[in-house]
């Protein structure tokens, strides 16, 4: 993916959750959109890349929102990581496997998100952050993987098969 | 004259002599038919009609064409001033609720003038996460906004300023689980911190409140002053559950915040606290 590109869709991305996708919130979540683009950059890239890629994106993110650099940087790696991984190992070609593979590395991201925060000294109850935050929230970003990116990797896998 | 020409003549007087019977017969006021003319009228309705109606269908075809091209001309004219209309009532709407805020805000000023100088800020952007709660106003060094300023509504409090460019400010959401407000329950006065969970949840705790503590649902929190940067007295929220805490010894309260936190589009930001 082109630089120019990847730094389009990051900034986007950051610029719409600061912004409408509040109005898009369900029960107080909005999807995380720039760990949904590390999540998709696995897939078409692989787990190096992917991993690279959220990274970049996170930091950007820590960058604009003000908020601990690293933290959406490191959270969004482990969850471009494993969906390349995953995207490797399973048959992604199935939307509900490619969205269950981008809900269980939202999840994971999220966790880790988590568990940086704790070591920032930031405890929150594990029940709570787990049921009102981590597990809605990814599965709001992998429902929206589908939506948003399902056309393109689609055409990807095809072009791929292609060559 | 001719024999033929006479015979002419003559049928053309016979002819005459007849229409004028007939027009004599068939003047306006007359009520009946003649029985030759009922008759004809009889014999001709169907086809005057099967003939009327074909030339409805001939006029109607021939006329669609020129009709669609007009009916999508207005059609295309209406549905833009309907566009436009309603782009009107929406604009309008929100005017309307706007001056409600903003009349709301107004009271509220007037009614804390002895209290507090309050600034009129407007939520221009949220925290990207969903771990914490924070938002950005469109008020900074500029408008003479300085850390640690407590930010509310009519309502109840927000949170406080925690970062402050020229221009804008960045404000920690008392559902954040960095922020700690020193409250006390209203009804019983008793004390505690009032901590955020997470910044998405809308939702605030109290913990380690002594277990005897007269601590019930539906309990009003409110700031306590003490030793706080907070003024004492704004409205927090309300108990909404309590709980044991695992240790046995103290309990905790959930409560729910006054002001809603996310759906805020205009604050307050107390630039100074009177005596």
């Amino acid at each position: 993916m082109p630089v120019f590109v990847f730094l389009l869709m990051v900034g986007a991305a950051v610029l719409l959750q600061t912004t409408v996708l509040e109005y898009a919130a369900i029960m107080g979540i909005k999807p995380e959109l720039v760990m949904l683009i590390a999540i998709f950059n696995g897939f078409l890239l692989g787990a190096r890349e992917g991993a690279f890629l959220g990274f970049a994106g996170g930091v950007i993110e820590d960058l604009v929102s003000g908020s601990y650099i690293g933290l959406n940087a490191l959270s969004c790696m482990v969850a471009g990581y494993l969906a390349g991984s995953g995207g490797e190992r399973f048959f992604k070609e199935n939307i509900l496997v490619s969205t269950g593979i981008a809900f269980f590395s939202a999840a994971a991201g999220l966790t880790a998100n988590y568990l940086l925060l704790m070591h920032a000294g930031i405890y929150l109850p594990a029940l709570h952050a787990f049921l009102r935050v981590i597990f809605p929230s990814a599965a709001y970003t992998a429902v929206l993987l589908p939506l948003l990116f399902g056309r393109a990797l689609r055409s990807f896998q095809i072009q791929g098969r292609n060559s | 004259m001719r024999w033929g020409t006479a015979k002419r003549l003559f049928f053309l007087a016979v002819l005459v002599a007849v229409s004028l019977a007939a027009m004599r017969l068939t003047v306006p006021e007359r009520v009946r038919l003649t029985p030759l003319e009922a008759k004809f009228r009889d014999v001709m309705v169907p086809v005057q009609g099967g003939l009327t109606w074909l030339g409805r269908q001939v006029q109607y075809w021939l006329s669609v064409p020129v009709s669609m091209v007009r009916a999508a001309e207005r059609n295309k004219a209406l549905e833009q001033e309907v566009a436009r209309l309603e782009g009107e009532v929406a604009r309008l709407n929100e005017y309307m609720l706007e001056n409600q805020r903003l009349s709301g805000l107004l009271d509220y000023k007037q009614v804390m003038a002895g209290s507090f100088d309050l600034l009129v800020a407007s939520v221009v952007a949220r925290d990207p996460t969903n771990w914490f709660g924070t938002m950005t106003l469109n008020r900074g060094f500029a408008d003479g906004v300085r850390e640690n300023m407590t930010v509310l509504t009519p309502q109840g409090l927000v949170g406080r300023v925690v970062a402050v460019s020229d221009y804008t400010c960045e404000v920690l959401l008392i559902t954040d689980p960095r922020s700690g407000v020193g409250s006390l329950v209203q009804e019983t006065r008793i004390p505690g911190i009032v901590e955020g969970t997470a910044g998405n949840s809308g939702l605030a705790r109290i913990i380690h409140i002594p277990n005897d503590a007269p601590v019930e649902k539906g309990q009003t929190v409110v700031t306590s002053g003490l030793g706080s940067i907070f003024p004492k007295g704004i409205p927090v929220g309300v108990i909404t559950r309590t709980w044991y805490e695992s240790s046995g010894l103290f309990k905790s309260a959930e409560i729910r915040p006054f002001a809603p936190l996310y759906s805020l589009e205009e604050v307050f930001i107390v630039t100074a606290v009177r005596p």
